[in-house]
């Protein structure tokens, strides 16, 4: 496999995320036309600025900054149990965010509204904190059952599993039992979606993105040096406890407040990785901000061909990224031997 | 004290001791070799002399200072240790992998040092790498492999060089390749390195220092010639052998066949 240079790369993943950015700011239920479109959005003209800016360009951002946070947070994951299969879903870690925000949303929708016939808005400020709470607890009983002496990425990954699978259904549970007219407003919620998601979505999402972003560069020389092995990573002076849990506090970080704001979405922080491991090799200094550009460009995209592949009705963009992801993994699987 | 030593030194993991009351010197510029059979703690040993195992009782130090109390960093730009078993990263050439090596040297946030494309080039150099480096390290053979491995412990340039079993799974031919590499970049560098090996022929020719380890303690050390005797075959790794000494160069054993220990059949 050639290796492709780094700076053209991250420069064309950049365009092409550019471009379908603005190619889904432009498309949608209602179609504006391109002219009409470029109009509303950069001279506010027309009737339309307002859906454009509202609506269409927070849900890109959003769309945006979920696909960082979900790459990264599979690339960090990956990394740190030096298992290639393993994303935020593997560990636990979405599991538990989802069962902590069904329980939230339990109490403040289902006992708040005394009104049963009334769809109901949930509260989005405390969100991020109830997702990354949820997400935290998954991560650390993950962690907790396969500690022996220290925690092997084997282990690690079994735990994570049982965990998840475990939240999940406990989850579901809380699902079934919901009442029907409040359903909606979770199953919104649940199928990994960004309909409906507004600026102030994006703004509870930015710090988390900032906050990561700062951190990854000190972790970054380290978690390389994990691939090579503990004992030898150990021996090169890397406290190997203590990257592996900070990398693994980190994605879960990332990976809960991304799920707090859109709903589990899958796929996303598992192909990532690969595919940018490939294009530019496995050293994260490289591979990590082309992880970030696919995921921003694979969820923007994967929302874009859900919006306009039926409208007016919306394929959660969940579903999109699992359609396309599916068989890229497979591709990439069938590759590797 | 200077140089690298264990003072009555207990290992094990968890409860299970490995290792009772174990006191090594390290001779400084040498090559010494652990030998001993299979399970008997000459991995056990070596991790712990590298400071990645703490012992239960009794201390390994460096230049007279607790291998515990170092920083990290600066005892690993002293010690450079290569386990047996060698994980290959996916996705990264030789080059890259040598050049981890640099990893103690560099500061909080990784960045390469002015020394750093010196000393990966003379790892390169010394392992005879040179048309390797920019293949994957996925697509070496075992012996390339161990070889890039071996570059990648030199070029942390650490005075101690420690290696578990640096010859398993390779062919006898690739085996000699890297005992004489080693003995190269002892003879020629002064690095110390201590080592563990299965040959017991090969561990007397290249070794200055042998270390015979058995029953949870060492039970041997000395000079090749004097450590290797007829007793040590039948006693700790159960042959019967002749063994041929010769004035002008290192003894010969040939094994003949195993000796059945009726305690051992009897405990089954």
């Amino acid at each position: 496999m050639n290796r492709l240079p780094f700076w053209p790369t991250a420069a064309i993943t950049f365009c092409a995320l550019v471009a379908f950015a603005l190619l889904a700011t432009l498309n949608g239920a209602a179609d504006l036309g391109l002219r009409q479109g470029l109009d509303a959005l950069f001279l506010g003209a027309g009737d339309n600025a307002g859906i454009l800016w509202d609506i269409r360009l927070p849900r890109v951002a959003i769309g945006i900054l979920v696909g960082i946070h979900l790459a990264i947070s599979g690339h960090l994951l990956q990394s740190a149990t030096r298992n290639p299969l393993t994303d935020p879903n593997v560990l636990g870690i979405a599991g538990g965010a989802m069962l902590a925000v069904m329980i939230f949303l339990l109490i403040t929708v289902y006992w708040g509204q005394t009104d049963g016939s009334k769809l109901t808005s949930y509260p989005l400020a405390p969100l991020p904190f109830v997702a990354l709470f949820g997400g935290l607890v998954a991560a650390s009983l993950t962690y907790l059952i396969a500690w022996r002496a220290g925690v092997t990425p084997l282990r690690l990954v079994l735990a994570g599993i049982a965990i998840g699978i475990t939240f999940q259904a406990l989850g579901l549970g809380i699902f079934a039992a919901w009442g029907s007219t409040r359903m909606e407003t979770v199953l919104l919620w649940l199928s990994g979606s960004l309909y409906a998601r507004g600026w102030e979505h994006a703004l509870h999402l930015l710090p988390w993105t900032i906050a990561g972003l700062l951190v990854l560069p000190v972790m970054v020389a380290k978690l390389d040096l994990l691939s090579i092995g503990d004992d030898a990573a150990a021996t090169l002076g890397v406290n190997v406890g203590a990257i592996r849990f900070s990398a693994i506090a980190l994605a879960t970080v990332l990976a809960s407040s991304a799920v707090a704001i859109v709903g589990p979405l899958g796929f996303v922080g598992l192909i990532t990785p690969h595919a940018a491991r490939r294009l530019v090799g496995s050293a994260l200094a490289k591979s990590l901000p082309i992880s970030a550009l696919l995921g921003a460009l694979l969820v923007t995209l994967g929302d874009l061909i859900g919006r306009i592949a039926m409208p007016p009705a919306e394929i959660p963009v969940g579903a999109v990224t699992a359609l396309i992801g599916v068989p890229v993994f497979l591709m990439l699987l069938g590759r590797r031997t | 004290m200077t140089g690298l030593t264990c003072q009555d030194i207990s290992l094990g993991y968890g409860a299970h001791q490995v290792l009772r009351d174990v006191s090594l010197s390290v001779p400084p510029g040498r090559i010494t070799a652990l030998i001993g059979a299979n399970g008997c703690g000459k991995s056990t040993l070596l991790r712990a002399m590298a400071g990645l195992l703490h012992p239960m009782s009794g201390e390994v130090a460096l230049d007279g200072r607790k291998l515990s109390a170092w920083p990290r960093k600066q005892l690993a730009r002293r010690l450079s240790f290569l386990p047996q078993e060698m994980v290959d990263p996916p996705e990264i050439t030789v080059a890259e992998l040598i050049a981890y090596g640099r990893h103690p040297h560099h500061g909080l946030l990784g960045r390469a040092c002015p020394g750093d494309a010196e000393a990966v080039a003379r790892a390169i150099a010394a392992t005879d790498m040179t048309s390797l480096a920019g293949r994957m390290v996925a697509t070496l053979s075992g012996g390339e492999r161990r070889r890039a491995w071996i570059a990648m412990a030199l070029a942390v340039e650490a005075q101690i060089l420690l290696l578990d079993e640096p010859t398993t799974f390779l062919d006898i031919g690739h085996q000699f390749e890297v005992l004489e590499l080693l003995q190269h970049i002892n003879r020629s560098h002064g690095i110390t390195v201590v080592l563990s090996l299965h040959d017991l022929n090969q561990a007397v020719r290249f070794a200055d220092h042998l270390v015979a380890v058995d029953r949870g303690t060492i039970i041997d050390q000395g000079a090749p010639a004097d450590v290797m005797t007829e007793r040590l075959l039948t006693d700790t790794f159960r042959v019967s052998a002749s063994i041929t000494r010769a004035t002008d160069s290192p003894p010969v054993f040939i094994a003949t066949g195993s000796i059945k220990d009726p305690s051992r059949h009897a405990s089954v």
